[in-house]
């Protein structure tokens, strides 16, 4: 490890509703790889992004090269020398791999674009970095391993001192992963600055020199890597005070029947082989770190995506789901984590909105009969205690918990009795949170059951009855809720297989 | 996204099909077996008149072509440039032959005046994001009248061949000795040629293709996304204009309130070429090989009898053909 | 300004369409100062000519355009069934009611063909309708062999124009515009299956967000498709309006009303990204376009001030609704 390049120092910045980051240091030193941990949303992209500009801080300093600095945009961090290699690519498909590299300041001989002395150049990066890629390549037949190189090369070729790896293995091959490593290495070596952002433990075990870890927007520590364990980290990551009370007992009834097995599903590389059943009257919580296969399992289960084998049998039946339509008459409703994409139709009203899934049961005739429709929506605003003027306000104006309790109303409506929540309280304040709590509970003692994904400890311990933890699109554990700590969870969350 | 590199079979792997490109080969060999298809069913056919003839048809068509490949490269389209041919064409004529105008005068008037609707359509897509089919529509429709109202509803023909000022005609046929040559297929050739190191060897041309393949990556890149994608509308404009020199020059009179439809037999060729609607993907080689087939469509299919409302029937299946080849390979690779 | 824009009964028409209503008023205004034929029954009379039809094929695409699509096959698909109703009726000698039908037919089929190759196969809208577009003028000219066809006159000996009641009828020598009442009971029933039915409910929905309707357990493709549907057998009843009107259709024409059709929808306020339509806006929309198509002929301009002005109104509209679109986000 070399001398300080780049120190963030009490960097503070807060969103309207959320204190994103509270007070956080980094620093980073030539010539080591920095990694930064936490949970999912414990601050770290807030960070970055603070840092090459996409945001700008309310308070604290960077420090960078010794010279106190401010980007306002990405672009003025890239030509400083401080590069991020985002994990969703920035590329452009259809161009090639020489062309991507040198986007806007492309090669010139006279008027024309010297496309061989950009191949040339791309070549050389490349050698540089010990990867085999042919510049000439279109970028759209790479796989993202290999995009991921070529943004590598980007960022060198850009002159970066400093280097942010975004989640890079997210969507690397074990063979790409070690390819990545290599390089990584031999960046340190050159003496470059490197933060690498990941949830994984044995990739910063092997990896990384130091540790920072994050929590809730807060700055918790720095550790030297090797003379830490993976427990000392998993303890910085989830030391929270939990003042919710976790549940300690599951409350479903032993001899509770199957209400849905699913046996061997697989689609595509984030859903391998995910079996599980759900009790009546369950809540069963999916826990697991971002990139997990959660929600791909939910879609896929769900018909929303193609899957390619599985089966799903549903109180006791074998069925078969190739669409919303076939699941939503097998009683399965969906709630996303994205509610303004799939959940809703915001330029509708509260009323349309629950009865989107069952428009057939308030028809009079062929007309929809808005009295029973806003009869039965009205009924659900009172129980649901959805905050609205009315039932044919439109669902934009209303709040996001208010939203979410909407779309609950949609699945309740239809009267399904198998419902996924998938992040159900994201972008949810503190009160409307315990409000669907409770209103799960309420739920599931109706004898409804419950898939949970979460992406938070603590609502995951306070709801689940039983938690399934996925990691990279395979099951890696299941614990009942008498035996689950936080520790235990985000050490299977963790498991590469 | 991730997976496996995309591997083809032994035909498409090879170098020179790689380099040319499977679409391209195909087209190829669709219009040879068109030609003989014509030349076997109709001895009409098999005359040096209708070869001519092609190359009439090919001219207006390519032009057009080459234009809205850009639009599409883009991700756009432009739908004004048939009525916009004729208005141009239009304009240019009627300072000719009604103004006393010389021919020069006019034949630059029709290319600012396609430069002047291409500028206007840049505004509306690039500036005020506007849907480019809608703007470009509402330009399609502007041209329709104005090409009318400038000329007072007049049919307006150019100078003819045998006129003192009826050289610009030979620009696409000469006539050598008694015989039509049809050297506009040259000047078709050279700006094909250059418009295609202009897309692949220039920054506005590779900004072009950056854009339609991934907008706000182009934007992040530090690309000014604004300006080059105008830039496509203005070059779909000025070969609108060119478009109607060419048609000028290659039929006898314009008739106002025409063109609506000819746009088509542009867009169907740019697809046919390889050119993708949903943006990155072109050749302007690809174009002008799919500008060939419709050509060749348009004056084969009379000699087997069939007219010109089959011509529209058969454009239309091409076109739904052609777009949904498209709309596959981008599910393949998607 | 703001007072009038909340109250109740304004809020219930809808504040755009009462200024549409006074742009309709003012046109008509000036039209009558301009040119004072203007105010002869005859001008009105064929004023509404050019709105039945044109009526017809825009409450057909506002329900394309509810999908978040557009249909440019509306205009050449009213020709088409004109022409093929009108070669059977002439050439084939079938009962007027069967060529009428046919005219419907036309429709639907064409609508049938659209609506699959934009739910089903995937093709983008506009340019899948333009494709279709070119379909329906050919097969329309194939059809009647490149001829124009003439429907019989009201005057015909054989009572074969009993048709044309449809849009005027003669009572005591006074011709009472019939048309007005069949295109309100359409725009009635149109505005009833788009606020009251299923098929209304899932179009705008869907056009809306298509995902989450999807995710709903809805068959979006199933109600996408429908819209199609709608919009072709509505330029079938066109072709009846037309038909009616003028009795002569030429093969290869009509593509022109596209432009008055989707001007009326957009200046109406339906939006052109989806999920947002008014029939009634659509219909006072027609009656500005046709109006205005009146007027110019009236004050001896050609029919060509008519395109350039749509297409302004159009690009005016649209960037109306892009712009009031982006100040919501």
């Amino acid at each position: 490890m070399g001398e300080v390049i780049l120190t963030m120092k009490g960097i503070d910045k807060s969103f309207p509703g959320v204190h994103a980051l509270d007070h956080v240091d980094l620093e980073v030193r030539k010539g080591e790889v920095h990694a930064l941990m936490g949970e999912n949303g414990a601050g770290k992209s807030t960070l970055m992004k603070v840092l090459t500009g996409i945001y700008s801080k309310d308070s604290g300093t960077i420090t960078y090269e010794g010279k106190e600095v401010e980007f306002t945009n990405p672009r003025e961090a890239q030509a400083a020398g401080i590069v991020i290699v985002h994990q969703e690519l920035n590329m452009m498909n259809h161009l090639t791999v020489a062309q991507n590299i040198f986007i806007g300041r492309e090669m010139m001989s006279g008027k024309l674009i010297n496309d061989s002395k950009m191949n040339e150049e791309a070549k050389k990066l490349f050698r540089q970095l010990n990867i085999d890629i042919d510049p000439t390549e279109k970028m759209g037949n790479l796989t993202v391993g290999k995009q991921q190189m070529c943004e590598i090369a980007k960022a060198i070729s850009h002159e970066a001192k400093v280097i942010v790896f975004d989640e890079p293995s997210a969507a690397l091959t074990e063979a790409e992963i070690d390819e990545l490593f290599k390089i990584i290495r031999d960046l340190r070596d050159k003496q470059l600055g490197i933060v690498y952002i990941s949830h994984r433990m044995d990739e910063i075990k092997v990896i990384t020199d130091r540790v920072t870890v994050m929590r809730d927007g807060g700055y918790v520590g720095t550790l030297i890597t090797k003379d830490s364990t993976k427990d000392d980290i998993i303890n910085m990551m989830v030391g929270r005070v939990i003042y919710e009370d976790p549940k300690t007992e599951s409350t479903v009834a032993p001899d509770a029947p199957v209400v849905l097995k699913v046996e061997h599903l697989n689609a595509g590389k984030m859903v391998q082989d995910v079996s599980f059943e759900l009790h009546k009257g369950e809540i069963l919580g999916f826990s697991g770190l971002m990139g997990a296969g959660r929600t791909e399992t939910a879609r896929a289960l769900f018909g929303a995506d193609p899957k390619e084998s599985g089966e799903i049998y549903v109180n006791g039946k074998k069925v078969d789901i190739k669409s919303p339509m076939d699941a939503v008459k097998c009683g399965i409703g969906y709630l996303s984590e994205d509610r303004k994409r799939y959940g809703i139709v915001v330029a509708k009203s509260v009323a349309e909105n629950s009865t989107m899934a069952s428009l057939e049961n308030f028809m009079s005739g062929i007309f929809i009969n808005k009295k029973k429709e806003a009869k039965i929506a009205q009924e659900y605003v009172e129980s649901l205690k959805t905050k609205t003027p009315g039932v044919d306000q439109l669902v934009v104006n209303l709040s996001g918990g208010n939203q979410q309790k909407v779309v609950i109303a949609k699945w309740l409506v239809r009267n399904c009795d198998i419902l996924i929540f998938d992040e159900p309280t994201r972008g949810i304040d503190v009160g409307a949170k315990s409000e669907i709590y409770h209103l799960m509970n309420e739920l599931v003692a109706e004898g409804k059951s419950i898939i949970m994904i979460s992406s938070e400890m603590t609502e995951i311990l306070r709801m689940s009855d039983r938690i399934v933890v996925m990691c990279e699109g395979k099951k890696t554990g299941e614990i009942d809720i008498s035996e689950a700590t936080q520790e235990n969870i985000m050490h299977a969350a963790t498991l590469r297989n | 996204m991730a997976g496996k590199e995309k591997k083809g079979n032994a035909f498409t792997n090879n170098p020179i099909v790689k380099a040319i490109g499977t679409q391209k080969i195909v087209v190829v060999l669709v219009i040879i077996v068109l030609a003989l298809f014509f030349s076997i069913k109709s001895p009409a056919f098999r005359q040096y008149a209708t070869l001519v003839s092609i190359f009439d048809y090919s001219y207006y068509i390519s032009f057009m072509a080459i234009g809205v490949t850009f639009c599409l490269i883009t991700g756009g389209v432009d739908l004004s440039i048939g009525t916009g041919m004729i208005c141009y064409g239009l304009f240019g004529g009627y300072l000719i032959t009604h103004k006393g105008m010389p021919v020069v005068v006019g034949l630059l008037a029709t290319i600012v005046l396609g430069l002047l609707i291409g500028l206007l359509n840049a505004v509306l897509v690039a500036v005020m994001d506007l849907p480019p089919f809608i703007a470009t529509l509402g330009a399609m429709m502007i041209t329709r009248g104005l090409g009318s109202v400038l000329t007072g509803s007049m049919s307006i023909t150019w100078p003819p061949a045998s006129a003192d000022q009826g050289w610009f005609r030979s620009i696409f046929k000469m006539n050598v000795g008694g015989r039509m040559l049809p050297v506009g297929f040259l000047l078709v050739l050279i700006l094909v040629f250059l418009m295609s190191i202009f897309l692949n060897k220039s920054r506005p041309g590779r900004y072009i293709i950056a854009i339609g393949s991934n907008k706000e990556a182009t934007r992040l890149s530090g690309v000014n996304v604004v300006k080059y994608q105008g830039l496509a509308y203005v070059i779909s404009g000025l070969f609108a204009g060119l478009a109607g020199i060419a048609y000028a020059s290659t039929f006898q009179a314009i008739a106002p309130g025409t063109g609506a439809g000819l746009e088509l037999d542009a867009i169907a060729g740019a697809i046919i070429g390889g050119t993708s609607m949903t943006g990155g993907v072109g050749t302007i080689s690809g174009t002008l090989l799919g500008v060939f087939v419709m050509s060749l469509l348009k004056t084969g299919l009379p000699y087997i009898g069939l007219q010109a409302n089959w011509q529209q029937i058969i454009t239309g299946l091409i076109l739904i053909l052609a777009i949904f080849i498209d709309v596959l390979k981008n599910k393949k690779t998607a | 300004m703001e007072n009038f824009k909340n109250s109740p009964l304004v809020k219930k028409i809808g504040f755009n369409r009462i200024v549409l209503c006074g742009v309709l008023l003012l046109m008509y205004i000036i039209f009558a100062i301009v040119s004072p034929t203007f105010l002869s029954y005859s001008r009105i009379l064929s004023a509404l000519n050019y709105a039945y039809f044109l009526g017809f094929l825009a409450l057909g695409v506002t329900f394309v355009i509810a999908t978040g699509g557009i249909d440019f096959s509306i205009g050449p698909v009213m020709f088409c069934a004109a022409l093929m109703g009108g070669r059977l009726l002439v050439k084939d000698g079938v009962p007027v009611i069967v060529a009428l039908l046919a005219c419907l037919l036309v429709g639907f089929v064409f609508g049938v063909i659209n609506g699959y190759l934009v739910a089903y196969m995937g093709l983008p809208s506009f340019i899948s309708s333009m494709a279709l577009m070119m379909l329906a003028k050919g097969v329309g000219s194939v059809f009647t062999q490149t001829q124009s066809i003439s429907w019989p006159q009201g005057t015909d000996p054989n009572g074969l124009g009993w048709f044309r009641n449809l849009i005027k009828m003669k009572v005591g020598g006074v011709d009472i515009p019939t048309g007005l009442i069949w295109l309100l009971i359409v725009a009635v029933i149109c505005a009833i299956i788009l606020n009251n039915t299923k098929i209304g409910r899932y179009i705008l929905c869907l056009g809306s967000n298509k995902e989450a309707v999807r995710l709903s357990g809805v068959n979006v493709k199933k109600w996408e498709m429908i819209a199609f549907i709608i919009s072709g057998t509505l330029a079938g009843m066109a072709a009846i309006a037309y038909v009616s009107a003028y009795t002569t259709v030429t093969p290869s024409g009509g593509d022109i009303f596209n432009n008055d059709a989707i001007a009326s929808c957009v200046m109406g306020g339906t939006s052109m990204s989806g999920g947002l339509a008014s029939i009634g806006g659509s219909i006072i929309g027609v009656m500005i376009i046709s109006l205005l198509q009146e007027g110019i002929l009236a004050m001896g301009f050609q029919k060509d001030y008519q395109y350039i002005i749509t297409g302004i109104i159009v690009l005016l509209a649209v960037f109306a609704d892009v712009r009031s679109r982006r100040r919501k986000n």
